[in-house]
């Protein structure tokens, strides 16, 4: 909320003996209460519309994507006859990758270790500065960590899902 | 603040007029700021939102508009979710048919599969994308921890949600990605195997699986991840809005809960703790 100024007192005194009325009000838009300092516009209509419109955007996207592409249906499901390789959703493929190496430290250990990370990263990185920008020099050590992380997770998910055959072995996509 | 109109201003006016008033207390195009301030402060979906945001948080480099796009995918995934509840049935035996039926026997029905399919990768895709600009803009940082840690759960929450969905088409690619999906949760030590067994109520992926990964997929997810995004939403504006530059905060009055700490960032680059 706006800070509302007090009053000035000494020019305009206050006599408690007297009663005050209000005499008229003054048909503008807005109230002008810190518009030069705090830069803010109305949720509505400068957010609103905004928001309304990427739905828009997004909406369509995903419609011609939709008319397209279909989504895929392959065979009924058989435990009987496994594919090779049986592959988990694209998301976890980062983690499938992983398991092929360790399974415990693959499929629990490290994700275990990524989320709690995840969970305690505002509170390591307690030193204020850089909020709201982009790249912000004071972070650059914060940010290339995190890069770094969700990079290796990018590039074994990419190795899991394009670069895996028959019995998890190195193919070329290509 | 005057929120209910007097009782003069809806008298003998006419009854569209009256019936307006009577839900949403604002006129219909708002012209003043103070009904437009109001118009979202006494809607019930809009008052989570605050009244008046920062110019710099609408630009399109602040966020890329990829919290809220990550939110329409989610409102699109609810109703086509919904309407393909309708044909549904989760057993081993029908499941597989009816996805035959939703591309010969439904109106549209492969465009609404279609849509929610792909929605539910967009969704993963733009969380991930998300928590990115987050961090990369330092936009989790003090005071905005916790809201950075309810979207860690809700990144969890839309993983969970795309995996339980992935299983219910039972087709091969479905069946087996949870085969390999959920023996990875069978690797952790000591309670792996049990919580592996409660996820799919057998030891292997059959009808039991198939049943309880469409009551978490239709009900249960889906019920707390809309508590935790209104939570998320709430939080950005009981957070002072949208982080931004500490010489921008200078200026304005301190956000509740952040004390008077508004110092201009002219300090020299220090070394992360990290």
């Amino acid at each position: 909320m706006s800070q509302i100024e007090a009053p000035d007192y000494e020019r305009l005194p206050v006599k408690p003996d007297k009663t005050y009325g209000l005499m008229c009000v003054v048909p503008t838009r807005s109230e002008a209460v810190n518009v030069q300092t705090e830069k803010q516009v109305l949720a509505w209509p400068d957010g609103l519309i905004r928001y309304v419109l990427l739905f828009l955007v997004l909406f369509m996207v995903l419609a011609v994507i939709s008319l397209l592409f279909n989504a895929p249906l392959e065979e009924p499901a058989n435990a009987l006859h496994p594919p090779n390789p049986a592959k988990a959703p694209w998301y976890f493929l980062g983690l499938q990758e992983m398991v092929s190496y360790s399974a415990f430290w693959g499929g629990v250990g490290i994700p275990t270790m990524l989320v709690l990370l995840a969970i305690a990263a505002p509170y390591l990185e307690s030193k204020p500065g850089g909020e709201g920008v982009w790249f912000h020099s004071s972070r650059s050590a914060a940010n290339w960590i995190f890069l770094g992380i969700m990079g290796t997770l990018g590039l074994l998910t990419l190795i899991g899902t394009l670069f895996r055959g028959r019995n998890w072995d190195f193919v070329l996509p290509w | 603040m005057q929120s209910v109109p007097h009782a003069d201003e809806t008298r003998g006016k006419s009854i569209l007029h009256r019936i307006w008033y009577s839900i949403f207390r604002s006129p219909p195009l708002p012209v003043s700021e103070l009904d437009r301030a109001q118009s979202v402060a006494n809607n019930f979906f809009l008052h989570i939102h605050s009244a008046k945001v920062h110019e710099r948080a609408l630009r399109f480099k602040t966020t890329l508009g990829l919290g809220l796009m990550t939110f329409f995918t989610f409102i699109i995934l609810v109703v086509t979710g919904i309407l393909l509840m309708f044909y549904y049935v989760p057993t081993p035996e029908k499941a597989y048919d009816r996805m035959l039926d939703l591309r010969s026997a439904v109106f549209f029905g492969t465009f609404l599969r279609n849509m929610h399919r792909w929605s539910a990768h967009a969704m993963v895709l733009l969380a991930l994308l998300h928590m990115m600009r987050v961090f990369l803009t330092g936009s989790h940082k003090s005071p905005r921890e916790f809201n950075w840690v309810l979207g860690v759960f809700l990144l969890l929450l839309t993983l969970f949600m795309s995996f339980t969905g992935y299983l219910l088409p039972w087709d091969q690619l479905a069946y087996w990605a949870i085969v390999v999906g959920t023996a990875i949760a069978g690797y952790a030590p000591v309670v792996g195997d049990q919580v592996r067994f409660i996820l799919l109520g057998d030891s292997q992926v059959g009808s039991e699986a198939l049943l309880r990964f469409y009551v978490l997929h239709v009900a249960v997810l889906p019920t707390v991840l809309t508590l935790l995004i209104g939570w998320h939403f709430w939080r950005i504006r009981k957070d002072g809005g949208l982080a931004r530059p500490r010489e921008d905060l200078a200026l304005a009055p301190a956000p509740a809960g952040t004390g008077s700490d508004n110092a201009p960032e002219d300090a020299p680059p220090e070394k992360e703790e990290r």
